[in-house]
């Protein structure tokens, strides 16, 4: 107790909350900017923090990660331009909700969302770490395995048009994650002596050029098409957060907040998955699954939420095990240890203010989140309003220099251009670009795991179905799937 | 006229080049960190930086060149000029790329500055009541017959080779599974999924003060004094020693007069008392080593890492 009582005074001064607001408002900005991915916003920013106290380092780093995570959507919103993995999901509804003329109403829908995923994760951070992380330690690589089969289910429910074609596209993105050095015996696939693709694909360059370099090239074949369509809309909606319409989906935002919670707390899950997992859910669950896809609120809700809720997930393993679940947390880690302070359990006895001002620095990193994105909503819709052949033109630039800047390795840039080509004929053709980000993401995990499985059980496949959450993943796996076919099957009978 | 060219240009490059050592540094270093933000040999260098900058009176732009687990950065940093402006931080994972054959520099494409931190590997084993230390472990392996399944931070990586390297010293039957990182591999050993780890101690800590893994031994020259309670090689009873380190190196080439210039930033740099600290909290020892002895410190790391790289690939 005393412990809190010490950590409210280590955040509550005005300049900690200053740097903590500082750090969500450039955490939104390069959130929202195609290429500049949370991990690089927050390594960026890394070297500012030395100086500092522990807390409110951290605070800083922690609004930036925040607002990272929720810049991201208002790209995949307004121009379906995911800014950050996570927020691919968000795409699928935020943006056809935009484009009839309703930007407002879909921000306004991600900002609640996000702010109650966020809140929600961070409760459950200063509550429940411990336990989580001990179920989380239960994942070993037949579980990770089961798991990663999971996800990959999903992709017969995001591909909306055509469930064969979907399944294409999926199998596109884990035959791409073969590039590079084999994760278990070290021979090198496909990566034709090039430095580069050693250890496969990188994600980012991928991602965009599926969604923004593909984007943009629809935009200039409309623009030099028979329509001519120089603005997306003309007419705007009234732009604010929407309270009432998010939280009327209560059951939506409390699952997907849960599940977002935990995918982020397993180290190593493909954290992004998340929110697709939760809209696969609220797809499941809802009574108008067919809506998914045109810009449902459903939808942006369970996106939205989780992949807030993920950051949150995501500090548990990292403070109470010392173990960072993916490249955000692990600079993050990184900035702790500078200041001198290891995380793992000995961080709750040690030091405690330190620790609950982190947990309490996190909640007002969220509020800070809601409070600038509930002014910056008016400014964002402007975007929409910029004649798109200037508009597009930014965004590539700006591609371009995110996709540099990860690796300063050019050989990115032209991955980008190429994956932008294949997005453009993937989505003028109906097979859609989400399974291929799923099946890159998951590919790799899905494979190392089954091999370390094997290797441990010496080859033995049962390890699969005896152990209890490998079976219980593989089993839902299944039924899922049946399911989605059958609610595929009598939506097109109904159709037709 | 030709000739009389050939002298004044080979004049001027001869001046140009001695002013270069006189006004070194007059523009901005490069330090490429050949893996992303965040990692451990991106914490050293930007916990270096401030007090490297200082005594070098120049700026520092640190530059993470992360693909190819390193040999992407490695292999830009060989193909600079080595003109003091471009220097890149080795590691032992510098001789494994060359091991693996994966890339085209060896270690003599450097010109090595300073070793300034050293941590041993460490094997950590999961919590069991019949490992408490060398002897328990393997009079209980012994008795058993099982194998001691270790997880290493990637295929190919020094831990990896170090942990093939453990079992052949110690005459334990150590079987290796590579996982994608030292922290996956931590959290399945904690989570009892395999039965330890082979790493450095900053990625094992804080399972070990969180009592979930128990640190069997080390192997460094000395004791690691983030594990001051765990024996080394050495200490029991077996000839092996080699160390995971972090130092400044150049490509080949580099000006003497350059080097003593960051040698002499590089003692200014290790007493830095906020450099200390972030040392002892990532769980490394500075430990510098300069000049002969460096050399004979590569040379004496680098033989058996480059050997049983290339046995791997077999």
């Amino acid at each position: 107790m005393g412990d809190y009582v010490e950590a409210l005074g280590l955040v509550f001064q005005w300049h900690v909350l200053l740097v903590i607001g500082g750090g969500t408002l450039l955490g939104l900005i390069m959130g929202a900017l195609p290429g500049l991915t949370a991990a690089m916003a927050i390594a960026l920013l890394l070297p500012l923090t030395f100086g500092m106290p522990p807390v409110m380092g951290m605070g800083m780093l922690l609004g930036t990660l925040c607002g990272a995570i929720a810049g991201g959507s208002v790209s995949a919103t307004l121009l379906n331009i995911p800014g950050t993995p996570s927020s691919v999901a968000t795409t699928l509804d935020a943006f056809p909700m935009a484009r009839r003329g309703e930007a407002g109403r879909a921000l306004g829908i991600c900002i609640v969302s996000s702010f109650i995923g966020g809140i929600f994760s961070a409760v459950v951070l200063s509550l429940l770490a411990p336990p989580i992380a001990d179920f989380a330690l239960r994942f070993g690589p037949a579980e990770y395995f089961a798991l990663s089969v999971f996800g990959l289910v999903i992709i017969a429910s995001v591909s909306s048009k055509s469930l064969i074609k979907g399944l294409v596209a999926g199998l596109i993105g884990l035959l791409i994650a073969t590039i590079g050095t084999d994760p278990v015996a070290g021979v090198q696939r496909y990566t034709f002596h090039n430095l580069s693709l050693l250890t496969g694909v990188n994600l980012l360059p991928a991602l965009i050029g599926l969604f923004a370099v593909s984007q943009v090239l629809k935009d200039v074949v409309d623009y030099f098409g028979p329509e001519r369509a120089e603005h997306s809309k003309n007419e705007m909606d009234h732009a604010s957060p929407r309270w009432m319409e998010t939280l009327r989906h209560w059951k939506v935002l409390a699952s997907s907040s849960v599940i977002g919670t935990i995918v982020g707390a397993i180290p190593g899950a493909g954290g992004s998955i998340g929110s697709f997992l939760s809209y696969d859910q609220a797809k499941k669950m809802s009574k108008t699954p067919e809506k998914f896809g045109t810009g449902h609120p459903e939808g942006i809700i369970a996106s939205e939420s989780s992949n807030n809720a993920l950051v949150g997930g995501a500090l548990i393993p990292m403070l109470t095990l010392g173990i960072p679940g993916e490249a955000a947390t692990a600079v993050l880690m990184g900035g702790l240890m500078i200041q001198g302070i290891s995380p793992g359990p000995t961080l709750f006895t040690d030091n405690g203010s330190i620790i609950y001002g982190i947990f309490i620095a996190f909640f007002v990193a969220n509020i800070f989140m809601l409070l600038i994105q509930w002014f910056g909503i008016q400014i964002f819709v402007k975007v929409l309003q910029v004649p798109r052949k200037l508009l597009m033109a930014l965004i590539l630039m700006f591609c371009v220099i995110g996709v540099y800047a990860v690796d300063a390795d050019i050989f990115n840039v032209y991955l980008m251009l190429g994956f932008g080509v294949l997005g453009y004929f993937l989505n003028r053709y109906d097979f859609g670009t989400a399974p291929v980000i799923l099946g890159l993401i998951l590919g790799p995990i899905a494979e190392s795991n089954i091999r370390r499985a094997l290797l441990l059980s010496s080859g033995d496949w049962s390890v699969l179905v005896t152990r209890p959450i490998s079976l219980v993943f593989l089993l839902v796996s299944a039924a899922f799937l049946f399911f989605t076919l059958w609610q595929n099957r009598r939506q097109t009978t109904s159709h037709s | 006229m030709k000739r009389l060219l050939g002298v004044l240009g080979a004049a001027t490059m001869l001046a140009s080049s001695m002013s270069m050592a006189a006004d070194y540094p007059s523009k901005n270093i490069e330090f490429i960190v050949p893996w992303s933000a965040g990692g451990g040999a991106d914490n050293v260098v930007r916990a270096l930086q401030p007090s490297l900058e200082k005594a070098l009176g120049a700026t520092i732009v640190v530059r993470n060149l992360s693909g190819g687990g390193g040999a992407v950065g490695f292999s830009r940093a060989v193909a600079s000029k080595p003109d003091g402006y471009t220097v890149t931080i080795p590691t032992n994972a510098t001789f494994t790329l060359e091991g693996l054959g994966n890339v085209a520099f060896k270690k003599d494409d450097f010109d090595y500055i300073a070793r300034v931190l050293v941590e041993p590997y460490v094997l950590a084993v999961r919590k069991n009541d019949a490992w408490q230390d060398l002897d328990s472990l393997s009079s209980d392996l012994k008795s058993s017959g099982e194998p001691l399944r270790i997880g290493a931070s990637g295929v190919g990586s020094s831990t990896h080779i170090v942990s093939l390297m453990l079992g052949e010293a110690l005459g334990l039957n150590i079987e290796v599974i590579p996982f994608d990182s030292g922290s996956a591999a931590v959290s399945a050993a904690m989570g009892g999924h395999i039965d330890g780890v082979v790493l450095n101690p900053s990625e094992v800590i804080s399972a070990i003060n969180g009592d979930r893994l128990t640190s069997i031994v080390t192997t460094g020259e000395e004791r690691s004094s983030a594990l001051p309670d765990t024996p080394t090689m050495e200490e029991s009873g077996h000839d092996f020693e080699l160390s995971q380190w972090r130092g400044i190196a150049a490509p080949k080439g580099l000006d003497p007069a350059i080097e003593a210039k960051w040698v002499e930033a590089v003692k200014q740099a290790v007493e830095d008392p906020q450099f200390q600290k972030a040392a002892k909290s990532m769980g490394s020892d500075i430990s510098p080593l300069y000049g002969d002895e460096l050399d004979q410190f590569v040379e004496r790391t680098s033989k058996p890492l480059i050997e049983e790289a290339k046995a791997i690939r077999q």
